[in-house]
């Protein structure tokens, strides 16, 4: 997995592209801490270009909104499509984080 | 439980000080052994043995027990040569490190030297501040590859003991059978963890009322963390055998104990269902598992189930939904973790719709023949990754 940051008013946006998968945890690690220190309110995961997403991945995004949400900021996961979308809907992904399209 | 570890060697502690190193010489020479031993006594190394020629050496390796041989070449009767070869044959001695000290110089006399076997090469006159140099450098080299070993062996061990723990913790062919003579319910299984441990396990309860109650689970990640949630999952859907029996609350009841249980970014995924002969339903509920698939004798296709639901050990409030799928006489009910469906097609995933595909195709194959197929087909779709569980559950009156 790949990222990169843009900054925009108050809002972050992080675009994730490739796999999520469990090999990518320390990499996830610094995207966390690296949000966490963001200026903007709103903390936002593009997965337009993300083509796949495991269970550890999953695990990877709950963990950042469980710690971006300790800094009383907001993380929204925007534009997943594919698999991702898929995973995401199956498991009610949208109860916990904010998803939009 | 506590295993005892094993007894470390004298030189597990002497990769910090290796006084206690045993140093075997071998030189037919007295002068030049006692020269030898005198340079390591003031090195510091103070079990020193002497041998006289290649033949005395090999007599006294198992009682002495060297930890470093330092060898001349040029010696009557049996040559370092032919010793070091007789050494290497041996599997005990295969790592000695061999130290030969020869006047041999020339290039040829080294490489045959080491051809033969021999670890490092010091030309005489010794220079004692290279000898005991490289002395001690083969010594710390042989330690940290001795605690590597006994570590590897530890870890590979517990692991074997671990899986051999974790397959007991699925039903057995005894049970199976059982079970079938008892309802009409074959059921055939396929369990195969991506390392020696994982995160996938399954099991099944025969209700009172002649129902059969089965659930499949699939933690998160997978290797040691995700195997030891399984033995908790396991001991708590004992626990709830008076609720098998209705799914939804069965979830949300482990959801509930597991959000206690797991850290924030651990999560299950769980199907949950009971077959009803006599009313020829399945009824299920699911945490984000995969679909469930259903077809009867005669249909072209697997009909797929919802496997929607909010996984397991996130929210304490979650509650799942009563879902059903018909299954009469001579239906097949097939459930799998998501191994089956995330291998790689392309830049896209088999997905559920491709596996149902090929499920399709073997759908008239009886119980393992049936599973033996579809994987075979899955291995040849692409690399799987994951833990892969496969249930085949069929109704055989």
């Amino acid at each position: 997995m790949e990222y990169a940051s843009e900054q925009r008013d108050r809002e972050d946006t992080i675009r994730l592209r490739g796999r999520l998968t469990f090999n990518d945890h320390a990499k996830l690690r610094a995207l966390i801490g690296e949000m966490k220190l963001n200026k903007g309110q709103r903390q936002i995961l593009d997965l337009s270009s993300l083509e796949f997403v495991d269970s550890a991945g999953i695990g990877m995004l709950l963990i950042a909104r469980e710690e971006i949400v300790a800094t009383d900021k907001t993380l929204v996961l925007r534009g997943a499509v594919g698999q991702v979308k898929r995973v995401l809907t199956v498991a009610q992904i949208g109860k916990l984080i904010p998803i939009e399209d | 439980m506590t295993t005892p570890a094993p007894a470390p060697s004298p030189l597990a502690k002497a990769s910090a000080g290796l006084e206690h190193a045993r140093i075997l010489v071998v030189d037919d020479n007295r002068v030049n052994r006692n020269l030898l031993l005198a340079l390591l006594e003031r090195g510091g190394f103070h079990q020193v043995e002497q041998a006289e020629d290649g033949g005395d050496a090999l007599a006294r390796l198992d009682r002495f027990q060297p930890d470093l041989i330092l060898l001349d070449l040029m010696m009557p009767r049996m040559d370092g040569f032919e010793m070091c070869r007789h050494l290497r044959a041996d599997p005990r001695w295969k790592s000695l490190p061999v130290l030969i000290q020869s006047s041999l110089n020339r290039p040829e006399d080294r490489a045959r030297a080491f051809s033969v076997g021999a670890t490092d090469y010091v030309a005489k006159p010794i220079n004692s501040g290279e000898l005991l140099a490289r002395v001690r450098i083969h010594l710390k080299k042989r330690a940290l590859l001795r605690d590597l070993e006994t570590y590897h062996n530890r870890a590979q061990s517990e692991l074997a003991l671990a899986r051999s723990m974790q397959e007991r913790l699925l039903p057995s062919p005894t049970r199976l059978l059982n079970t079938e003579e008892a309802l009409g319910i074959a059921i055939n299984a396929h369990f195969a963890p991506s390392s020696e441990l994982g995160g996938d396990f399954w099991g099944k309860r025969r209700l009172p009322d002649g129902r059969l109650a089965v659930y499949l689970v699939d933690f998160s990640g997978h290797g040691v963390g995700a195997a030891l949630n399984t033995f908790r999952l396991h001991a708590m859907c004992q626990q709830l055998a008076a609720v098998s029996g209705e799914p939804a609350r069965f979830l949300a009841t482990v959801n509930k104990r597991l959000c206690t249980l797991l850290p924030y970014g651990q999560f299950a995924t769980m199907l949950a269902g009971v077959i009803d002969p006599m009313e020829g339903v399945f009824h299920y509920a699911s945490a984000a598992a995969t679909a469930p698939m259903v077809w009867a004798p005669g249909d072209d296709a697997p009909q797929l189930g919802d496997g929607s639901g909010l996984p397991l050990g996130l929210l304490s409030s979650a509650q799942y939904d009563n879902r059903s799928l018909p299954l009469p006489p001579g239906g097949r009910l097939f459930l799998y973790s998501d191994a089956a469906i995330e291998i790689p097609v392309g830049s896209d995933v088999l997905d559920e719709t491709g596996l149902a595909a090929l499920v399709a195709r073997h759908r008239d194959r009886e119980g393992e023949a049936f599973l033996s197929a579809l994987l075979a087909d899955l291995r040849a779709t692409g690399p799987i990754d994951d833990d892969l569980t496969a249930l085949l559950l069929t109704r055989k009156i």
